[in-house]
C-alpha cells in the first residue's frame, strides 16, 4: 500500500539554533493530514526539510517506504511530491500558462502536459481566460489559483500545501479549502499546513500540532478539536 | 555627413560586440546575483581559442576552404570558452554562493588576472599582440568617402542572429523557461523540479558561447588580438549591462549600442581629441548612473530576466 510519508526523529537546525526537535509524523494516503501551529513553531522549516531545501541535521524522511532524507529538491519532486510554498511564490514575470508549465517541468510528454493543463483550466476557468496575462499583475486570489494549479501540474502523489489561506478574504479561503478537499478526493495525499484551525480541522482527517519545534499533540480531527492543548492554544 | 555615416557604421559594429559581452554579464547576474568580472577575459580566451584553431588547421589541413575555416574557428572559440566558463561556474562561483557578494566579485577579478597571465605566459609569444587572420571575403561597397565592408556587414548580421537565437532560447524553450524561473525565484524553481546546478551551468555555457562569438568577432574586426583585450571589453560590457538595468537581457543589448554610440559621439564631437572617446563614454555612463541608478530600463530590483 502507498505510504505517502513517514518522518522519524527529525532534527533541523539553522546554525546553532535548533528549530525542530525529534519530530515524528505519518502522512496517510487518500486523506488530508494537517499541521497546526502558531507563527515560529517550525512549520515552514519542517516543509523545507521535507522538500530538500533545508537538509535536516538528524532523522529520516521516507516517501512510500523509500528514504528521501537528503535528496536535492528536484529529486524529491521527481518522486511525486509537489509543494505549494508559503506566500505562493508564483513567477510574477511569467504568464499564467508559463507558470503552470513550470509546474510540469519534469514531465516530458507534450500530450500529458496538455491534458493536465486542460484539467487545471477546468478547475480554474478564470486561469483559462487569463492564460496569457503576466502572473504578477493578477489579484491575490487569482495568484493563489495559479499557485494551486501549478502545484497540480506535476500530477503529484503527495501535495504539501503551506498556508494557502494567508492573505485571502474569507470567501476565497473557503473556496480554496473546497478545492483542496477535491484534490484529496481524486486520490492525492495532502499535507496541509495552516494557522486557520477551524476550517482546517473541518476538512482534515488527522492532524499534528507543532509548538516550539516539537509535536505537542496529534490525533484525528475530532480528537484535536476537543484536545485541551489545542483548545488552550487556539479556541481560548 | 559621410564621415558621420561612417562613424555610425563603425559604431554599430562596436555596439554589437559590446551587446554580446553585456548579455553574459546580465545573464549571470540574473540567475546567481553575481558580477562575473572575468567575463571580459573569457572573451579574450575565445579569440585565442579561435586563433589556435586557425593555426592548427593551417598546419594540418592547409587547403581547407575559407567557409569551413571560419566555422571551425568559431566552434573552437565557443568550445574553449564554454569549458572555461562552466568550470569557473562549477568550481569558483557555485562554492562561493553563500559568501558575501564582494568576495565573489574579488574572486572573479582575480580570476580575470589569472586568465590574462595564463595567456601571456603560456601562449607562444603571448605577451605580444597577435595578428588575427582575415577570414572573410574583403569586398566592399564604396560611395564617396563612405565604405561599407562586406565582412563587417556579415559580422554584424551574424551577431544579430546570435542575439535572436539567445532571445528564442530564453523565451521559447524549456531550458530558457527554467533559466527565467531560477532568475525570478531560485527556490520556487527548485520546487518545480528544476535542477539548480544544471541551470546555472547551462546559463554559464550560454553566456560563454555568446562571449566566444564576441571574441572572434573582435579579432576579425581589428585583425589583432592581445592578452589584455578582455580588460576594456569587460569594463565596457559590464557598463552596458548596468546602463540597461542589470538582469535585463534586452537592456544589456541596448546598453551595448548606447555605449558604442557614446564612444562614436565622443570621437565625432571631439575630433581634436578622439583619443578621449573612452573617457567621454565612461564619463557619460557615470553621469547616467547618477540620474538613473537602476539603469535605463528600470524595474523593481527583485524582478529579473
Amino acid at each position: 500500500m502507498f505510504r505517502p510519508m513517514q518522518i522519524e526523529h527529525l532534527h533541523v537546525a539553522y546554525g546553532n539554533a535548533c528549530v525542530l526537535n525529534d519530530v515524528n509524523m505519518e502522512i496517510g494516503p487518500k486523506r488530508i493530514t494537517c499541521l497546526l501551529g502558531a507563527n515560529g513553531a517550525g512549520k515552514s522549516t519542517l516543509i523545507r526539510a521535507l522538500v530538500g531545501l533545508t537538509p535536516p541535521r538528524r532523522g529520516s524522511i521516507f516517501f512510500d517506504g523509500e528514504d528521501i532524507t537528503r535528496l536535492a529538491p528536484h529529486r524529491v519532486v521527481a518522486k511525486g511530491i509537489s509543494c505549494i510554498p508559503e506566500g505562493r511564490r508564483i513567477f510574477s514575470k511569467m504568464s499564467v500558462e508559463e507558470n503552470l508549465l513550470m509546474g510540469a517541468y519534469q514531465e516530458k510528454s507534450r500530450g500529458e502536459i496538455k491534458a493536465r493543463l486542460d484539467k487545471v483550466y477546468d478547475i480554474f476557468p478564470r486561469l483559462a481566460e487569463r492564460r496569457g496575462q503576466l502572473a504578477g499583475t493578477m489579484s491575490g486570489g487569482e495568484q493563489a489559483m495559479v499557485s494551486i494549479g501549478r502545484g497540480l501540474m506535476p500530477a503529484p502523489r503527495l501535495m504539501i500545501i503551506d498556508e494557502p489561506s494567508l492573505g485571502l478574504s474569507p470567501a476565497l479561503v473557503k473556496e480554496n479549502f473546497r478545492i483542496i478537499r477535491s484534490i484529496c478526493e481524486t486520490g492525492t495525499a495532502v499535507f496541509l499546513v495552516e494557522q486557520n484551525v477551524r476550517q482546517t480541522l473541518a476538512i482534515a482527517s488527522y492532524g499534528y500540532v507543532l509548538s516550539q519545534g516539537r509535536v505537542i499533540a496529534q490525533g484525528t480531527a475530532e480528537e484535536l478539536k476537543s484536545d485541551s492543548q489545542v483548545q488552550k492554544a487556539y479556541f481560548g | 555627413m559621410e564621415l558621420f555615416l561612417q562613424f555610425c557604421i563603425n559604431g554599430l559594429m562596436l555596439g554589437m560586440m559590446y551587446a554580446l559581452v553585456a548579455v553574459g554579464f546580465t545573464l549571470f547576474f540574473g540567475v546567481l546575483d553575481v558580477i562575473v568580472f572575468s567575463h571580459g577575459d573569457t572573451v579574450m580566451i575565445g579569440a585565442f581559442g579561435g586563433l589556435s584553431m586557425y593555426w592548427w588547421l593551417g598546419a594540418v589541413y592547409p587547403g581547407l576552404s575559407l567557409t569551413w575555416t571560419v566555422l571551425w574557428v568559431f566552434l573552437a572559440a565557443a568550445l574553449a570558452v564554454t569549458v572555461v566558463g562552466t568550470l569557473v561556474a562549477r568550481f569558483l562561483i557555485m562554492p562561493l554562493r553563500k559568501a558575501p557578494p564582494l568576495n565573489t566579485l574579488l574572486a572573479t577579478m582575480m580570476l580575470g588576472t589569472v586568465l590574462r597571465e595564463a595567456i601571456r605566459l603560456f601562449f607562444p609569444d603571448g605577451s605580444n599582440p597577435k595578428p588575427f587572420p582575415h577570414l572573410l571575403p574583403e569586398w566592399s561597397w564604396q560611395s564617396g568617402s563612405l565604405t561599407l565592408r562586406f565582412d563587417n556587414a556579415l559580422l554584424f548580421l551574424s551577431g544579430a542572429v546570435m542575439i535572436v537565437l539567445v532571445h528564442l532560447l530564453i523565451t521559447r524553450t524549456r531550458l530558457g523557461m527554467a533559466i527565467r524561473a531560477v532568475a525570478q525565484d531560485e527556490e520556487a524553481a527548485q520546487l518545480m523540479g528544476v535542477n539548480f546546478t544544471m541551470i546555472v551551468l547551462a546559463t554559464f555555457a550560454l553566456g560563454s558561447v555568446v562571449a566566444a562569438f564576441a571574441g572572434v568577432m573582435n579579432g576579425l574586426y581589428y585583425n589583432e588580438i592581445n592578452f589584455g583585450m578582455g580588460l576594456l571589453l569587460g569594463a565596457i560590457g559590464f557598463s552596458a549591462a548596468v546602463i540597461g538595468g542589470l538582469g535585463n537581457i534586452y537592456g544589456a543589448i541596448l546598453g551595448g549600442f548606447i555605449f558604442a554610440f557614446l564612444q562614436t559621439l565622443g570621437a565625432v564631437a571631439l575630433p581634436f581629441a578622439s583619443a578621449y572617446k573612452d573617457v567621454f563614454a565612461f564619463g557619460s555612463v557615470i553621469a547616467l548612473m547618477a540620474v538613473r541608478p537602476t539603469g535605463l530600463i528600470a524595474e523593481p530590483s527583485s524582478q529579473r530576466v
